[in-house]
């Protein structure tokens, strides 16, 4: 099967004047539910699902790539090679 | 734009939304069979459903001129239950001459148990045996990648099927890679909240290519937008993307893979030229 080429990428300057407001908005959005979380009654018994999400802030806050396939695998099940022969299916 | 809708499930839709994806370009579809909401409690509420989705649906889509095909199984939910499973998959096969089958579809996992797995087998089996295509779902939220994974071990194992055959439905950001370094065709899930957003798939598009890459609204009963391929042109559009490259996505990926099946009317779908 043939491959085509990747489509163009637009200029970093483009993406930024494009996206910014959309951008400005999911983190308001954000910033309200942690506000939101913060001013609610009581206290989180779990503290799995908060401390996701922080992580996952630390991973839009990092200098690394990929971040939305690692924020992706932060809230995954882990996967394990061996699950066939734990579930005896050979 | 003209489009083809690969994953959308129609059955829970009015007859308006099939009126209204036409007016929008929607040419052809394909439902896979799936889960109604509620565990149906026997083999023949199966083969009602499946008589809805071989004879009811295609007449209601072509009063729009829609060519409408579907895909048979017993969804991953409902797969928990192996014995009403097995009863589906021995009667699928009085199905599968029907002119909209494409083949096996949805199978997959859901919350990748040792009974979803076993039966996911058996429909890949029956698949083999029929030679059919295959159409899989892949597990929402957390359950996705290790479902996934579980899914692709599970398919590369079996000799007799053909990767290019095979279409892996819901990818994200964290399994489309090796879904195609695999060899097999992805499909992009546009679903609020839970799947990917219109700007995430034009995203996957820039990082991955168009190659075996398609997309769907996945229109069921829940919060769902029948129209949401619409939205992902649009946006690509937004982006200065050729018109070359988003027809592919939305058109020519889907009419490649449909026409490995023979019940594929590839040569009555209506279509405007490329250069439109």
């Amino acid at each position: 099967m043939s491959e085509s080429p990747k489509p163009k990428q637009r200029h970093a300057e483009q993406v930024l004047t494009e996206e910014f407001l959309l951008a400005r908005s999911k983190i308001l959005d954000l910033a309200a539910t942690i506000d939101r979380l913060q001013r609610a009654d009581g206290q989180v018994e779990s503290l799995e699902k908060q401390e996701l999400l922080e992580q996952g802030i630390k991973i839009l806050l990092d200098d690394q790539g990929e971040k939305a396939k690692r924020v992706q695998l932060l809230m995954s099940r882990q996967y394990n090679p061996q699950w066939r022969e734990h579930y005896g299916l050979h | 734009m003209d489009y083809i809708d690969p994953h959308i499930h129609m059955v829970s839709r009015t007859t308006d939304d099939y009126e209204t994806l036409a007016r929008m370009g929607c040419v052809a579809m394909s439902e896979p069979a799936f889960w109604a909401g509620f565990d149906r409690g026997s083999v023949e509420s199966f083969r009602d459903y499946f008589r809805q989705l071989t004879e009811f649906e295609p007449k209601r889509a072509a009063q729009f001129g829609i060519q409408h095909y579907t895909w048979l199984c017993i969804n991953a939910k409902e797969a928990e239950n192996v014995s009403l499973s097995r009863e589906v998959i021995a009667m699928i096969p009085e199905f599968l001459s029907a002119s909209n089958v494409l083949g096996i579809g949805e199978i997959g996992l859901n919350k990748n148990t040792k009974n979803e797995s076993t039966i996911f087998l058996e429909h890949v089996d029956l698949a083999a045996k029929y030679e059919q295509q295959i159409l899989i779902h892949t597990p929402h939220l957390e359950d996705k990648y290790q479902g996934t994974r579980m899914i692709l071990d599970m398919l590369v194992q079996d000799s007799r099927i053909e990767r290019s055959r095979v279409l892996v439905d819901h990818v994200e950001e964290h399994t489309i890679g090796e879904v195609l370094d695999r060899g097999f065709w992805a499909g992009m899930t546009l679903y609020p909240v839970t799947k990917c957003t219109p700007q995430r798939a034009a995203d996957m598009i820039e990082r991955f290519g168009s190659e075996r890459l398609m997309a769907n609204s996945a229109g069921d009963w829940g919060p769902s937008k029948p129209t949401a391929i619409p939205d992902l042109i649009m946006e690509l559009k937004r982006r200065g993307h050729s018109r070359d490259l988003i027809r592919k996505v939305v058109f020519e990926n889907p009419r490649k893979f449909f026409s490995q099946s023979k019940n594929f009317k590839a040569d009555a779908l209506h279509s405007e030229s490329a250069s439109n």
